[in-house]
């Protein structure tokens, strides 16, 4: 290239002169192609703003093309910051609701869309299109969860509950929550937490792998269990599990068999499939099947000990193939959930929404008032004000107070998802990088402990399993122990 | 080299002479195994919690460990030792005639180590047949453990049968020679037994050879022991297509220095220099330089593969299993082992019988710890690393490290108790050296030059 070569294309006038060649070739306007070319490298010089570029071409893309797939993330969080009139500038209808537009928009520009979250992936759809697709053709329930990680902060409240409901061992942790560092410091952002409950896979490898059924899938409602009566100890399912969340009953289980409730055991079709293993076989997270089974009452049928023991809500159990459930509604507008998750104080479920009679707002501090506000005209409360001189708020500024409390942007993912186990439960957060390594948390394991059911003594947890099942190893040690030498 | 007939009184030796050593050998045989018995009586009581296993992931521990990578080691011993034996009838390889029943043998013993190895590793192994057996017909469309069951299965009933076949040969003619107190059981073996059927007998046992030197590469060693590893994507350091032929020459190595040994053993006890030759371990112990190459050949290309450019989780594990001593000191001792092998080649008097029962303990040894340290290492490097106590620990328990004992006890007490009731060198092979006694006596020149070529 020389130095007066008059092409804007950093290959230089013959690149240029080619792609006009090929330009010509189509049926659509080249000079649009080369002005809209032209531009585009202005904008990854930083001399045309993401949003001027868009706004500049939309009216001729629709023109050319009848659709204009543009719009960029930059774009977008550019409109939100500056143009008080953003969205009309995707499609310029005033009238048309957000969701409603959103639903025009599809699933891939709703990706981008206010507040939404999207799975990042391949050519599956998204948990969240499905829904704003109102695709409710998925047969039966299928149980799982979204967890916030944005929201959790370690307290290990979840981990306790688990291990009170089921009787776990010390180190059986069913539900474990880590915190984590990535050594590449350009990796660390957000809480950098991970909640890893069983991920419940619809393709899960333990269950392929068992030479004896007894690791299944419940044909009811998804969920995948182990028969205690059948597993014969093997331990192929936690060797094929990629998440490692099987624990293995090494020895006799601190509480007996008798301290612990048949319902809490046998399941709606008389197979033994929860609390703590007996000795010998396999176990891990059952997302609570005497709570969906309706044992232990009408009220609790689609929760899980954990998701009711999380104070900040980072975890909504329920039927990830209904749109309307506490998951599905959380993934619809997490800043939004989140926000009303904030005003409502604990055990907020989105699928029954906040009661705003309820709120004092004599308890509110201002800003929690402007959410507050912000809110209710978001959920459809209130009216909005229909521009800046009106009296109160505008759509706009509701969505930006959510969103700076809550966060604008928040991405979704499944662990390990390329490994092929379609797992039902989604992330609402970072997904950590494949280096990275587990730090110390807020909270102690050890710190931790519930009330057994035989004895009423507290269990205290432990966070590495070995060091407990270290005791029965048989070594010189444990021998000497032993032997009145 | 001796160049003494072999006779029916050679091959009935061990049935008829009972040494002192014979009994020492029994004793020291049966206490390992009754030492290991109780160690596993001790952890029926327990639980598996006697062992140093735990749970990986979060528990920082290895799910699988020594009664895994035994179970590995005792199945490729078998395999291998029918892979011979079948090879032997198959391609007329007339040279190991002698050593065939041993290694049909060593099949049938180190399949009941491996099997038995399954038992003491389970949870809850009262639940074996009907857990198993009564979701067979689901189970057996995905889960290659219950592959791995069924194949055993099969194997170990086409070596009795395969056994059973051409002993009748044998005890039939033999019988007058045979001790009265093991009657039925002769009675038993040489059922409906008519000349005429020896021709029959010869083709069966032809395509059960066949059948054999089909399913091993394609079912046994090559195939579903190695899936039961080479299948689970998320761990890296066995996802692997080149695990089967791996595994298959693991399997060949360990077999021919277990014939190796066992052979050695019996022209020791038997003063059968005449009929196990220094010919046959010659050839054995080039079968094994062969076998030892591939084996560190497909090393080779696992890390070259796991480390130039691999996916993260593959170049971690890969790296892992590369620096790991025990990984060093195994790879080592084949390699030494195959230097040794061609050295002997090369210059013959390099050759000793001692020398090649070390060089079958050496690569014996080797393949125990690198199937091992395989089964552990999956564990220790899974692709979701994140956790801290991953990778975890473990160093076998006392009882693990029993159980090696006690199957090597409970596989040597096989051999001295069948020994004692059928004859452990086929009846053709005596006839079949006996042919090359009259025609071309077997002296050391002639094998030299066997070699050689």
């Amino acid at each position: 290239m020389s130095a007066d070569d008059e092409s804007f294309h950093p290959l230089g006038q013959e690149w240029e002169d080619d792609l006009e060649a090929m330009l010509d070739d189509t049926e659509y306007d080249t000079d649009l192609g080369m002005q809209m070319a032209e531009d585009a490298m202005r904008v990854t010089k930083g001399e045309l703003s993401e949003a001027e570029f868009h706004e500049q071409y939309h009216e001729d893309m629709m023109e050319e093309f009848g659709q204009d797939d543009r719009p960029t993330e930059q774009a977008l969080e550019e409109m939100e910051a500056n143009a008080s009139n953003a969205l009309e500038a995707f499609e310029g209808d005033e009238d048309m609701d957000r969701r409603e537009m959103m639903k025009k928009m599809g699933a891939g520009a709703a990706f981008l869309g206010l507040g939404a979250a999207a799975t990042f992936g391949d050519d599956e759809p998204s948990v969240d299109a499905a829904a704003q697709e109102d695709d409710d053709d998925n047969d039966g329930t299928q149980w799982g969860m979204v967890i916030d990680l944005e929201q959790c902060d370690g307290c290990l409240s979840c981990v306790q509950a688990c291990a009170e409901e089921n009787q776990l061992d010390a180190g059986v942790n069913w539900m474990y929550v880590l915190d984590y560092e990535d050594p590449e410091e350009d990796l660390n952002s957000g809480r950098q937490r991970l909640v890893r409950p069983c991920q419940h896979c619809s393709d899960a490898p333990c269950e392929k792998v068992c030479p004896t059924t007894a690791r299944h899938t419940r044909e009811s409602d998804g969920l995948v269990l182990t028969d205690y009566e059948v597993c014969i100890g093997c331990r192929y399912c936690q060797v094929a599990c990629p998440y490692g969340v099987n624990y293995f009953q090494w020895d006799e289980p601190d509480v007996a068999a008798e301290a612990i409730d048949n319902d809490h055991v046998y399941d709606e079709r008389g197979r033994p499939v929860d609390s703590r293993a007996p000795r010998g076989v396999m176990s891990k997270c059952t997302m609570c099947p005497s709570h969906q089974d309706g044992k232990q009452g009408e009220e609790m049928i689609g929760t899980t000990a954990c998701e009711t023991a999380c104070p900040p809500d980072a975890i909504q159990f329920g039927d990830m193939n209904d749109s309307e459930s506490a998951p599905q509604q959380y993934l619809d507008n997490v800043a939004l959930t989140r926000a009303k998750s904030e005003l409502a104080g604990n055990n907020f479920a989105p699928e029954e929404g906040l009661d705003y009679d309820e709120l004092e707002e004599d308890d509110l501090d201002d800003a929690e008032e402007d959410l507050l506000e912000a809110v209710r005209i978001l959920d459809g409360e209130d009216e909005p004000a229909e521009d800046d001189d009106d009296d109160g708020m505008t759509e706009t500024e509701a969505e930006r107070i959510v969103q700076g409390e809550e966060g604008s942007h928040a991405s979704t993912f499944k662990l390990l998802e390329d490994v092929g186990t379609n797992p039902n439960v989604v992330y609402v957060g970072n997904e950590p990088g494949p280096n990275a390594e587990q730090t110390e948390g807020p909270v102690d394991y050890e710190q931790m402990d519930y009330e057994r059911a035989d004895n009423g003594e507290d269990q205290v947890l432990a966070d590495v399993r070995k060091d407990v099942t270290d005791e029965g190893t048989v070594d010189l040690d444990y021998i000497s122990e032993r032997m009145p030498i | 080299m001796s160049t003494k007939t072999p006779n029916e009184d050679d091959i009935l030796r061990p049935i008829r002479n009972t040494s002192k050593n014979y009994y020492i050998l029994f004793g020291a045989a049966l206490l390992a195994f009754a030492a290991f018995l109780v160690g596993w009586a001790y952890q029926l009581q327990q639980g598996l919690v006697v062992t140093n296993l735990s749970d990986w992931g979060s528990g920082g521990g290895v799910t699988w460990g020594l009664y895994i990578g035994a179970f590995i080691w005792w199945v490729g011993i078998a395999h291998g030792g029918i892979i011979l034996s079948a090879a032997v009838r198959l391609l007329g390889m007339d040279r190991y005639m002698p050593v065939a029943r041993l290694a049909e043998m060593l099949t049938l013993a180190g399949l009941s180590a491996a099997g038995f190895y399954i038992i003491v590793h389970m949870g809850r192994p009262d639940r074996m047949v009907t857990s198993i057996i009564g979701h067979y017909h689901i189970t057996v469309h995905n889960s290659p453990l219950v592959w791995d069951v069924t194949v055993i299965t099969a194997y170990f009933v086409l070596t009795a049968t395969y056994l059973a076949l051409t002993i009748r040969y044998d005890v039939t003619r033999l019988r007058d020679q045979l001790p009265d107190h093991f009657d039925p059981i002769y009675n038993v073996l040489t059922l409906g037994y008519s000349e005429s059927e020896d021709k029959i007998i010869e083709r069966m046992v032809w395509w059960l050879a066949l059948a054999i030197i089909i399913m091993a590469p394609l079912l046994l060693h090559g195939g579903v022991i190695p899936w039961l590893f080479a299948v689970l994507p998320g761990m890296p350091a066995w996802f692997s297509a080149v695990q089967g032929p791996q595994f298959l020459t693991i399997a060949l190595t360990s077999a021919i220095s277990g014939v190796i040994l066992i052979s050695a053993a019996f022209r020791y006890a038997y003063d059968w220099d005449h009929i196990i030759t220094d010919d046959v371990f010659r050839g054995l112990l080039l079968w094994l330089g062969f076998f030892s190459l591939l084996f560190l050949w497909l090393q080779l290309q696992q890390n070259v593969v796991g480390m130039f450019a691999a996916p993260l989780d593959t170049a971690v594990a890969q790296e892992a299993t590369l620096f790991h001593p025990i990984y060093l000191l195994s790879m080592g001792m084949v390699f030494g082992t195959l230097v040794y092998i061609f050295a002997q080649t090369i210059r013959p008097s390099l050759f000793t019988r001692t020398r090649a029962m070390a060089a079958g303990v050496t690569v014996l040894l080797a393949t125990l710890m690198e199937k091992i340290l395989f089964v552990v290492e999956g564990f220790l490097h899974p692709t979701f690393e994140i956790y801290a106590a991953t990778p975890g620990v473990y160093f076998p328990s006392l009882i693990e490290w029993l159980s090696l004992v006690g199957t090597v006890g409970m596989v040597v007490l096989f051999f001295l108790v069948l020994a004692k009731v059928i004859p452990v060198v086929e009846l053709h092979a005596i006839e079949h050296l006996r042919e090359d006694h009259g025609h071309e006596p077997v002296d050391e020149s002639a094998s030299k030059q066997e070699v050689e070529a």
